[in-house]
């Protein structure tokens, strides 16, 4: 039999694209909202997987994507069950308040698991060259990633955040498996302090610069070219240019920030003990491409959105690489042992990715 | 016959293959050489659905796969077995131009009307129903607010104060909450100039530059039956409502929460700068001509009000900010209320 690709074990470096078009995506998008419309929101299981297989199916490394095998059936089911515990929620809350209390701490204490069983769901659902992902998180693991950090980073006023954003990752990532085989990613606390060091630092610069250009030119121009004398008033056009920028620069840092920690959480990542993954995403770049999108996506009252996810995530995919060091036809899909069927339906609700 | 790839059982490893569909039955997977790599009955075999361009997988019982860019081949290897296009409608509905188009007009129509009537309602129904202490607690937080960023003290004197308080008493014990559910606050206006505006609690707030346009005590207490509305119509929080809700509901649409985050930095700022519904207003209106009557006040005093101030805030070249830009269609408004007058 002739092999397919690699036939020795040297390394290669392997580039990550997204080939999905905006035209493409955008009819796929609006013809499924509009049989969700049509169905009442029954259409919307179908919808979502649609849009996962088309995502997952432009998403190429080297010469291969990746695959979303998730049965819309049993996303329905899922989310008719949400649907009847949220209505179950209500009714009782209108009996006895006290009930939405007790429902509440029920909420909290499943929240963990809820966390697991979504991860697990959409990890389990991913192929890549036949063979699929899987996610090992634990309850108590997820309980201190997402429960008991980010409690400890905003009862210290934010101080102790970014470690928590550094276990949050952690959990994340070496949790992660491909064909059974584990992702592992490592770097200490302090890096991502730096980061976010870099970050306020780059933004307060940014903004005093703001401050200077805009007033500064309006009042050379005030002072030295029109009147001769300075008016201490700012004109509605400085104040409102100066304003612009600030909404900007305060949109921006979150992406930017966001941006700086996922490249170094997984430019610090090795697949299987050999093979290293890479991100160089600029962080400018990306709060750019977020901060116009979220614009353009307002001023076409929302049509823009198909568009700007294509945008990003072919920019996203572009500065991602895997260096592999031998074969990646070796793997094969584990024999995963099946996750109860309520638990499984449960976790595709939650889809919301919770991700890096 | 197809070309792509064959995967070996829930494999990595490929080969690189080609698919053919015997007399209309058995699907068969041969390597380029000609070595038969797999064989089964056409309709045990799962084919994914047919999406954009993306591949198609062929995917055997024991976990091979034939996986293929082929699109219109597989089409063509279904239509030939008559088997059933698995949402090979929806595919054919994505492709089309035509309902690409409708899909757009129904989307934008839902979409419109649920801004329009749906949100409203719903933020409505929300108001109507927020605790009487959260509804305080949000008041309390937004008069602070305001009290030291515009609003200075009163410089009323204690006389015209005890005046004015005594007109609002009468106007609020003709309102649904009686006298004790309102409460008149008197500031100099600062740069909110001649203003009154409402808080969800039922604090309503009065400048002096607005008392210091007055002329008549009808006029005055159309004002206060006006606002008075708001509250009990819970016309503000109505508004906080359907400035939250809007990110919420583009997250439910679009199932995507990095969007929202965004726009939701946006969202809020915009609407907050927006005024009152003019469907708000006409209410507000109409409630303060209800308890007019009810006083035997002449509601084309408030009209007269109105005029005077769109006249004092308007006739310089540009219509400076104040309680009539935050009031829309003014001229309709006093149209509207002297109608009113007539009609019993
Ligand atoms: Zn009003």
């Amino acid at each position: 039999m002739p092999d397919g690709e690699s036939a020795g074990g040297a390394p290669a470096s392997y580039l990550f694209e997204f080939r999905g078009k905006g035209s493409e995506y955008f009819r796929i998008w609006i013809v499924n909202l509009a049989l969700t419309i049509i169905t009442l929101g029954v259409f919307s299981a179908w919808a979502k997987v649609r849009t996962k297989r088309y995502f997952n199916g432009s998403t190429f490394i080297g010469d291969h994507a990746f695959d979303y095998h998730a049965s819309p059936l049993r996303i329905l089911v899922g989310r008719t069950i949400a649907l009847a515990l949220f209505i179950a929620y209500e009714v009782s809350a209108a009996v006895d308040p006290r009930y939405a209390l007790l429902s509440l701490l029920l909420i909290g204490f499943a929240f963990p698991w809820l966390v697991n069983a979504s991860l697990r769901f959409n990890a389990r659902y991913t192929s890549y060259r036949n063979v699929r992902f899987n996610f090992t998180g634990r309850y108590f693991e997820a309980m201190i990633a997402y429960v008991i950090w980010p409690i400890a980073g905003f009862s210290t006023l934010g101080l102790l955040l970014p470690a928590a954003r550094r276990a949050r990752d952690y959990f994340y990532t070496n949790n992660h498996t491909y064909g059974g085989r584990p992702f592992r990613t490592e770097f200490s606390a302090g890096r991502v302090y730096g980061l976010v060091a870099i970050a306020i630092g780059v933004f307060i610069l940014a903004a005093a610069a703001v401050f200077a250009v805009v007033f500064g030119t309006e009042w050379l121009i005030v002072n030295k070219l029109l009147h001769g004398h300075y008016d201490p008033k700012y004109s509605i056009t400085a104040v409102s240019v100066a304003t612009g920028c600030f909404y900007f620069l305060f949109m921006s840092f979150a992406p930017a920030l966001h941006t700086m920690i996922v490249n170094l959480c997984v430019s610090n990542t090795i697949f299987d003990g050999r093979h290293k993954l890479k991100s160089r995403m600029s962080p400018i770049v990306v709060a750019w491409i977020t901060v116009t999108n979220a614009i353009l996506t307002l001023l076409t009252l929302g049509f823009f959105y198909p568009w700007a996810k294509v945008r990003l995530a072919r920019y996203e995919m572009s500065k991602l690489s895997l260096q592999a060091d031998g074969d990646l036809d070796t793997y094969v899909s584990e024999t995963l042992e099946g996750q109860s069927a309520v638990g499984e339906e449960i976790g595709s609700v939650f889809s919301f990715d919770f991700g890096l | 016959m197809i070309d792509g790839r064959y995967f070996l059982p829930h494999s990595a490893r490929f080969i690189a293959a080609r698919a053919e569909l015997m007399d209309g039955k058995t699907l068969r997977v041969c390597g380029t050489d000609g070595s038969v790599l797999a064989e089964a009955p056409f309709r045990k075999v799962k084919i994914s659905s047919r999406l954009g361009n993306i591949a198609r997988r062929l995917t055997f019982a024991d976990g091979a796969v034939f996986e293929t860019y082929d699109n219109d081949g597989v089409d063509d290897m279904l239509a030939e077995a008559r088997r059933f296009f698995h949402e090979g409608w929806v595919d054919r509905l994505e492709r089309s131009w035509r309902t690409v188009v409708v899909s757009v007009l129904l989307a934008g129509a839902v979409g419109a009307a649920f801004f329009v009537w749906g949100l409203p309602a719903i933020a409505l129904q929300l108001a109507l129903h927020t605790p009487a202490d959260v509804a305080k607690l949000m008041s309390d937080q937004t008069m602070s607010a305001i009290d030291s960023a515009y609003l200075k003290r009163s410089k009323l004197s204690p006389t015209e104060q005890k005046k004015a308080q005594v007109l609002f008493g009468r106007v609020a014990s003709h309102a649904p909450r009686g006298e004790n559910g309102y409460r008149l606050l008197i500031r100099g206006g600062g740069p909110l100039k001649a203003n009154a505006f409402a808080l969800p609690d039922g604090r309503v707030v009065m400048t002096d530059e607005l008392w210091a346009l007055v002329k008549n005590d009808d006029e005055i207490e159309g004002v206060f039956a006006h606002e008075i509305s708001h509250v009990d119509r819970a016309h503000g929080l109505q508004r906080v409502y359907e400035a939250s809700l809007i990110p919420a509901v583009i997250a439910v649409v679009t199932g995507d929460l990095s969007q929202v985050s965004q726009l939701s930095v946006l969202l809020p700022a915009i609407l907050v700068q927006s005024a009152y519904s003019r469907q708000n207003e006409e209410e507000a209106d109409d409630d303060a001509v209800e308890i007019l009557k009810r006083m035997g006040a002449k509601p084309a005093r408030f009209a007269d009000l109105l005029a005077r101030l769109n006249a004092k805030n308007c006739g310089k070249k540009d219509c400076e900010p104040g309680w009539i830009s935050d009031h829309p269609e003014t001229e309709v408004r006093i149209e509207h209320l002297r109608a009113a007058e007539g009609k019993k």
